[in-house]
């Protein structure tokens, strides 16, 4: 028995998809911002830090890049509970995607921190800049330049990761199309039309992203 | 009196002594040379006498006045004097040819924007790079990118121009036009001080040429004596051993 592919009856959600497509964005920007700070304050731990700042910022980071985030919520949505901190799905998601982010994110920062070159610091030095403007016109634009590439890669997988919030009963993308598939059973459509929006999303993230870095900080970057 | 004068300055990179005793001194309008086998303490009296080591004995007088290597905002002062030029170009990445000339007498002289980038601008032109003013270092070439190293020195209004092996790291063909353009300064009188391999250039231009070995000063002379009548036995080794190539 084939089955005859009919977008007619998935059409009218579109506009219902494409709101959970916005929430999509939303938790992934809060959690990709919120992340994106965990990550400096813990760059500047592991770079700057004392042996106990740098123990505990070691250790977050290695709970959170090797265990699955899918775990990582469910631990939060469940565990916090028990500790009287009650947290709606959504909030759940939000929180422990942003503990993930913050570990990935200090990662990738921390690299930054140390790719400044020794030999712009010493020219900076020798031409008498402060210490303070080594940092505001060598230091910081070169990380900003060698950061935004892999920021905006991150945030990319963000986006995606945001499909689990599902799970939770949070109605993003994914969860508003599996609204759909149970009240039409038109899986096929339902989930191509679910994927075109994703990609949507993401290529255009993409492209505003790379012209960004582009202008901001000639980062090299493709725009597809 | 010598307008920049090392008077027995000893130096270490923590245990390792790389400066056993230093005495020479530079004339205004001299181009001293500094020459001797890698790791004979050349470089190193550059980053002495831009603040970058301190040295451990010993007194460094420019303008006769002794250096106080303890105090970091007569250093700064010091420091103005003198303006260097990397072997390895070390220009900020992140911005033009001509903001990586403009920024330090702007940000750091105080000097009004527009008057430093007209100047800047002119700097390029005389170094042969009047059309790259808005290039970024990753768009230029080996030598162009000395050539806008050069011009950030000069931009500094040194009295003093101290060049480390400035065509050490270029291909050979770009060579020449880095040291065209340092011929150029020499002929309007700058102050420099030069560490170099490069000895036919250091022959011609030289007014006094140091020879250094395990950080000592061994010789020093006018160009055609050390090379041609060197007295020290160590002189005369280097020497042909250089010229034999």
């Amino acid at each position: 028995m084939g089955y005859a592919i009919n977008y007619e009856q998935v059409f009218p959600y579109l506009p219902y998809l494409i709101g959970g497509a916005w929430l999509s964005l939303q938790i992934a920007f809060l959690a990709f911002v919120g992340g994106a700070v965990l990550g400096l304050l813990g760059a500047f731990a592991l770079s700057f830090g004392g042996p106990l700042l740098r123990g505990v910022t070691r250790a977050y980071v290695t709970f959170f890049t090797n265990t699955p985030q899918l775990v990582q919520i469910y631990f939060l949505f469940f565990a916090l509970p028990e500790a009287g901190v009650l947290l709606s799905s959504q909030q759940a998601v939000l929180l422990g995607m942003t503990l993930n982010a913050g570990a990935y994110l200090t990662e990738i920062q921390r690299a930054g921190f140390s790719s400044v070159r020794a030999a712009e610091m010493e020219a900076a030095e020798v031409l008498g800049f402060t210490r303070l403007q080594q940092v505001r016109y060598v230091v910081l634009p070169h990380i900003a330049r060698t950061l935004f590439p892999p920021l905006s890669n991150h945030y990319i997988l963000m986006t995606l990761g945001t499909s689990m919030a599902a799970i939770f009963g949070v109605e993003e993308l994914t969860g508003r199309a599996l609204n759909v598939n149970s009240e039409t059973f038109r899986s096929i459509e339902v989930f191509t039309m679910t994927a075109g929006l994703y990609i949507l999303v993401t290529l255009v993230a993409n492209v505003v992203l790379a012209l960004a870095g582009r202008w901001l900080f000639r980062a090299r970057m493709r725009l597809l | 009196m010598r307008h920049v004068e090392l008077a027995d300055v000893t130096a270490a990179y923590g245990r390792t002594r790389v400066l056993d005793g230093v005495s020479f001194g530079v004339d205004r309008g001299q181009i001293v040379s500094l020459i001797g086998p890698s790791g004979s303490g050349k470089s190193t009296i550059l980053r002495v006498l831009t603040g970058l080591l301190k040295p451990q004995a010993g007194q460094v007088r420019v303008g006769g006045e002794p250096v106080d290597f303890a105090d970091r905002r007569r250093l700064r002062a010091m420091r103005a004097r003198f303006a260097v030029v990397f072997q390895q170009f070390n220009l900020f990445q992140n911005m033009t040819a001509l903001d990586n000339v403009s920024i330090a007498p702007i940000k750091v002289g105080g000097r009004p924007r527009r008057e430093v980038e007209a100047e800047g601008a002119a700097l390029l032109a005389r170094v042969g790079l009047g059309g790259k003013l808005k290039a970024y270092p990753d768009e230029l070439s080996g030598g162009q990118q000395q050539r806008v190293a050069i011009a950030r020195a000069l931009a500094l209004r040194p009295e003093v121009l101290l060049l480390d092996e400035v065509t050490a790291s270029l291909d050979p063909e770009l060579v020449s036009e880095v040291l065209d353009t340092i011929r150029d300064l020499a002929a309007e009188g700058m102050t420099m001080l030069i560490v170099s391999h490069e000895m036919g250039f250091v022959r011609e231009l030289s007014s006094k040429v140091v020879f250094m070995a395990d950080g000592r000063v061994v010789e020093d002379g006018p160009p055609a004596r050390i090379f041609d009548a060197p007295q020290e036995r160590r002189t005369r080794d280097f020497v042909s051993k250089i010229l034999r190539h």
